[in-house]
């Protein structure tokens, strides 16, 4: 017994942001997180279930200039096996691999990862450390308003964002990365697949020399949202990545997290794991 | 076609389909989905009933309002325990009720359950049923239940005025309550300890915590019940065994077991958890009944690990000794046992651990003494090894450190104390055929043990961070049957056609284990018929003769002599037929390849299919159908336990090795080798699967599977966060077969499907050890357990002996 009056399948963006004005909407895309979340009460079906996955605005990795942008309905396999992606954010195709089992991977968008706002979600910690913009849709008045956010300010808390009910994720943007860029993705959990991140790192910079630049940082699982870890970038940040740097970065980096106890790991653990996973990280960058 | 008289001088060769590898019989349907499980079966008028359980953990029932729930449309019933005034205590210790009476002693406790039109109202009536609770303490923690003052979980009832009720003796706990919280006791001993102790020149003694599994079967569980015209009861049932429950559920129905039949479809695994009655089966009963329509219930899968039986969660204290040459002195054990809510079979599970305290090695003095507790956690049923992998867990970590203590190396102190064909134990268990030498050398040989075990302790302080260890460890557990009811044998009902094709009629029930296939085998060598000829029938009580169940590694053992049994006299049925047609002594003759043959030349006398044709389209027709009962010569315990309780006993060693990444904890399970003694290989494929599947469920105990209960709290029932191993994480295996050629087994073979899985936890904390220098008490190894020991974050754990008095 469910609250769900209407079922709308879209074929336009235009039908389906002008469907988001009153708000009462749940959208459905890959439905991997929906559909569980739903049984067990986490979530409250809305007036109407809205099937956007026949809007074609939403689909398809696509180069644009000097960015890559993948639409919302893109799901993980296909990211993971697209020449893009591979080519330009290796790191990506990375997080895909334990992103977790085939099926999910085949049905879960993109979209849907970045919109449930897990602390753990599997592309979520990649996508930070590029760089990458959140494209959002809606329709306050009768034309359809598109604009983009960075990522790193997109999440609220866990399952939390600044979208707004009545807009719609289309896509992300991401930057292609310079020729010396270097990126990595850890994810830490009890085995190796269909596993929930314990914790997870990504790290990111451009190499020069032995000197890393443009440092990015990002932790998975050690807070209400995904996040930036800034104090870390800027233990990195132009420094030479010799062992000392590398240890007082990943220092600091055990400190700026704040996890917390649960089913999975206690907070403990987790800084234990964030120091020591960052400076085996940073240790294969700096061998790169 | 061969014409008759080519046939008369063709010669069949000898062939034999022991040891072959041998596609079970129900495999092309299971990978096909044409498999119907219960899931798939439904009757025409079928009603769909749900269970309302618990909100609270330890709570008085105050009121219940099934108004709304049953006014609801769709809805055909409604029931709480005031709906049942007859219903009886269920449970091996007889302590519920399958609609619990005013008061709730766990988070599955059963209110109220509905039957209705489809599943989707019948959750919504649930959600209609209002239940006023007053709540008590809870006891979350086994320790707690035996402090003076505990909170009682099965207090003796009072009168409104508060007096005491003085029930009569011989009533169930369930009425007449329990003036402590001690659910049953254990206490075992032979030799005299004291003097073990003295003649020890070390004695060491730790704590081992054993934690809470479940037996995660594919297939939840589920029934359907209807009640014909005349009040016969048929059940479709998932149930391990059929016809101890038939009598079980006709006094729960208080009718005739006459009245009751049970079929069981194909099962989505068992692995003990369905050798009890559980509330929802008997609930399932009351609905059909008070509906007068079938009803189905299923469980949704975290139903299933809310109201499942767990493994039984053990606290130990092992105390043992030996002297400065390697012998073995004593072995002292205390163990508490939380017992949960209620009692199933994991409160017994000292029957099969004292075994392995008192007999797994030569052991001249033991104590043992366990005490079961209620408490308000789940409650703990059989699971394949039933408490053998706790008793293993704490013994073979033991042997290592005793070793290390005197300076032997580990192999040669187990070889020294293990026990040769022959030996009876002080526990009275006689090992007629015994290959555990044999599985402890084969075992140690083929992984490069010595070898590598010095390496690793070598390199334990050596630079680097991920360290690899090699361990091991052996078991001992019944492979001949168990005589723990009256009767331990089996029937069987063997039946062949005008075309020699046969149809098994076995007591003995498929759980996925591949039983059928293999008793297949045992027929057919007798019969000399291809596998092919065979139909199984063995899931109908109506039809199926009389068996005690899947359960003890018995099913290949006994069940397989009861169809060798009824092939036997079948054949000896065929030849004298022969015999005397053909004027050949019944000596002389044999069957093989479809024919009855001469049994010196291999020369073919006649096709059997034709010979049984002859033999029932004549005067004195007669059909070739026999019967055979097998009882195993074992005997039951005494009353201090003691007895050979076994026909024969299953050996078996598994070396683990691993990688240990000390920066994480990640423990890397990289190779399991194993040796086992099974008496003889019957079918190579299906023993092969059996133990790569059972070192996977040792793999998932020792270091993922972990159902975490808080203050009787639930905090993981899915499988997202309840872990079981996945593909990438199976190891490599080397799985060698010892065949001792067990005198009583069938063709030689013994009971081997709780074997593979007793070992992996013991030799995992031994590799651990091996690699770091570090020992693991407290299971599962996950990767933040191991890194707090391996930081020494791990306080040392120490549970008192106690003991009941």
């Amino acid at each position: 017994m469910t609250e769900l009056k209407h079922y709308y399948a879209p074929t336009s963006l235009d039908q389906a942001v002008e469907c988001l004005k009153d708000g009462d909407v749940t959208i459905l895309a890959g439905g991997t997180d929906l559909t569980p979340q739903s049984q067990a009460g986490r979530i409250k079906f809305k007036h109407t279930l809205m099937n956007i996955r026949h809007i074609p605005q939403l689909s398809g990795i696509t180069l644009e200039g000097d960015e890559i942008r993948i639409g919302a309905l893109a799901t993980i396999t296909e990211i993971m096996e697209h020449p893009l992606v591979k080519q330009h954010l290796p790191v990506l195709v990375e997080a895909c691999d334990h992103f977790a089992s085939d099926q999910i991977r085949n049905a879960g968008t993109i979209g849907g990862n970045i919109c449930n706002a897990s602390p753990a979600g599997d592309t979520l910690i990649p996508l930070l450390v590029l760089d990458a913009r959140v494209e959002l849709a809606s329709m306050p008045e009768d034309k359809l308003y598109r604009h983009s956010m960075p990522l790193s300010t997109f999440f609220v808390g866990p399952g939390k964002t600044r979208k707004s009910l009545c807009e719609l994720v289309t896509g992300v943007r991401i930057p292609v990365p310079a020729a010396n860029h270097v990126a990595r993705f850890y994810k830490l959990g009890t085995r190796p697949a269909l596993d929930i991140s314990t914790i997870s790192i990504g790290v990111a910079g451009c190499l020069n020399g032995g000197v890393l630049s443009q440092v990015r940082v990002a932790f998975g699982a050690v807070a209400p949202t995904p996040v930036r870890a800034e104090q870390t970038e800027q233990a990195l940040e132009g420094k030479p990545l010799d062992a000392a740097t590398i240890e007082k970065a990943a220092a600091i980096a055990r400190d700026e997290v704040h996890p917390i106890d649960d089913v999975r790991a206690s907070a403990w653990y987790r800084k234990e794991m964030i120091h020591n996973i960052t400076k085996r990280i940073l240790g294969h960058v700096a061998q790169a | 076609m061969n014409t008759v008289a080519e046939k008369k001088h063709r010669v069949i060769e000898p062939d034999s389909l022991i040891g072959k590898r041998i596609r079970k019989m129900d495999a092309p349907e299971k990978a096909s989905g044409r498999t119907r499980y219960i899931h798939d079966i439904n009757l025409s008028g079928q009603l769909h009933g749900k269970i309302l359980r618990s909100a609270r953990i330890h709570a008085l029932i105050k009121s219940i309002d099934t108004s709304a729930a049953r006014a609801l449309p769709g809805v055909h019933v409604v029931i709480t325990a005031a709906d049942i005034p007859d219903q009886r205590p269920i449970g091996v210790a007889k302590d519920h009720f399958p609609l619990k009476v005013g008061r709730v002693r766990s988070q599955r406790d059963e209110i109220a359950a509905v039957a209705a039109e489809s599943e989707e109202i019948a959750e919504a009536a649930l959600k209609l049923i209002k239940v006023e609770y007053e709540d008590l303490p809870v006891i979350g923690d086994p320790e707690d239940a035996i402090k003076p003052g505990a909170v009682l979980i099965h207090p003796e009832p009072h009168g409104a005025d508060g007096t005491h009720m003085h029930l009569k003796q011989g009533m169930s706990i369930a009425h007449k309550g329990k003036p402590d919280n001690i659910a049953m006791r254990f206490d075992y001993s032979h030799g005299d300890v004291v003097k073990g102790e003295a003649e020890s020149d070390v004695v060491i003694e730790d704590t081992f915590k054993l934690h809470y599994v479940t037996h995660c079967c594919m297939g939840v569980s589920g029934m359907i019940a209807e009640f014909d015209a005349s009040g016969n009861v048929l059940m479709y049932s998932n149930t391990q065994v059929p016809f101890l429950h038939k009598r079980e559920f006709a006094e729960y129905l208080n009718i005739d077991p006459a009245r009751i039949r049970i079929i069981q479809p194909p099962i989505g695994g068992g692995f003990g958890s369905k050798l009890d009655i559980y509330p929802f089966e008997v609930i399932c009963l009351y609905l059909a009944r008070a509906a007068k329509r079938p009803v189905k219930m299923l469980f949704t899968r975290e139903e299933e690990f809310l109201a499942s039986p767990t493994r039984q969660p053990v606290l130990l204290t092992l105390r043992s000794g030996c002297k400065k040459d390697g012998t073995l002195t004593f072995r002292q054990v205390h163990t508490l046992h939380d017992n949960g809510a209620y009692t199933s079979w994991g409160a017994t599970t000292p029957f099969v651990m004292m075994q392995t305290f008192s007999s797994l090695y030569r052991v001249p003095h033991c104590d043992y003494h366990t005490a079961a507790v209620y408490t308000n956690n789940p409650y703990a049923g059989s699971f394949r090894g039933y408490g053998n992998l706790q008793a293993t867990f704490a013994i073979e970590q033991h042997m290592d450190m005793l070793a290390q203590s005197i300076g032997m190396d580990p192999l040669e102190f187990r070889m020294k104390n293990a026990q040769d064909a022959g030996e009876v134990t002080g526990q009275g268990m006689s090992f007629k055929s015994c290959g555990f030498k044999d599985c402890i050398r084969t075992a140690a040989q083929r992984s490069d043990f010595s070898h590598k075990f010095g390496e690793n302790q070598a390199n334990q302080k050596a630079p680097g961070t991920v360290k690899r260890g090699i361990g091991m460890a052996s078991m001992l557990h019944v492979g001949g049957g168990a005589k723990i009811y009256p009767s331990d044998g089996c029937g069987t009902i063997l039946k062949m056609d005008d075309f020699a094709n046969v149809t098994l009629i076995t007591g003995a029930s498929e759980i996925g284990q591949g039983s059928e296939t293999v008793l297949s085998q045992l027929v057919c060598e007798e019969l000399g018929l291809p596998i092919s000829a065979v139909t199984v029938v063995n899931n109908d009580t109506a039809i199926t003769p009389w068996d005690v169940g899947v359960h003890a590694s018995r099913t290949t053992f006994i069940a397989g002599n009861s169809a060798i049994g009824a092939a036997k006299k079948a054949k000896a049925k065929i030849l004298a037929v022969a015999a005397k047609k053909f004027e050949i002594a019944e000596d002389y003759l044999d069957l093989r390849g479809g024919f009855v043959i001469k049994a010196d030349s291999g020369e073919a006398v006649i096709e059997l299919s034709k010979l049984l044709r002859n033999l029932h389209f004549q005067d004195k027709a007669e059909l070739v159908m026999t019967t055979f009962y097998y009882e195993p010569p074992s005997v039951h315990q005494d009353k201090g336990f003691k007895g050979d309780v076994s026909a024969a006993y299953a050996w078996g060693t598994q070396v683990v090795e691993v990688e240990v990444d000390t920066e994480t904890g990640i423990v890397k399970l990289i190779k399991v080798t194993g040796a086992h003694d099974v008496g003889r290989v019957l079918n190579r494929l299906g023993i092969e699967g059996q133990i790569e599947g059972g070192v996977v469920m040792g793999q998932g105990y020792a270091f993922t599977e972990d159902l975490m209960i808080e203050n009787g709290r639930m905090k993981n029932p899915n499988f997202r966060d309840y872990k079981l191993v996945t593909a990438p994480e199976i190891p490599e295996m080397d799985i060698a077969f010892i065949e001792s050629m067990d005198g009583e087994g069938p063709q030689g073979a013994k009971g081997v499907g709780e074997a593979p899985a007793i070992c992996m936890a013991a030799a995992a904390a031994n590799a651990i050890a091996n690699a770091t220098g570090v020992r693991l008490f407290e299971l599962p190894f996950t990767p933040e357990k191991v890194y707090r020991a391996l930081h020494g974050k791990t306080p040392k754990l120490y549970w008192k002996p106690w003991k009941a008095e």
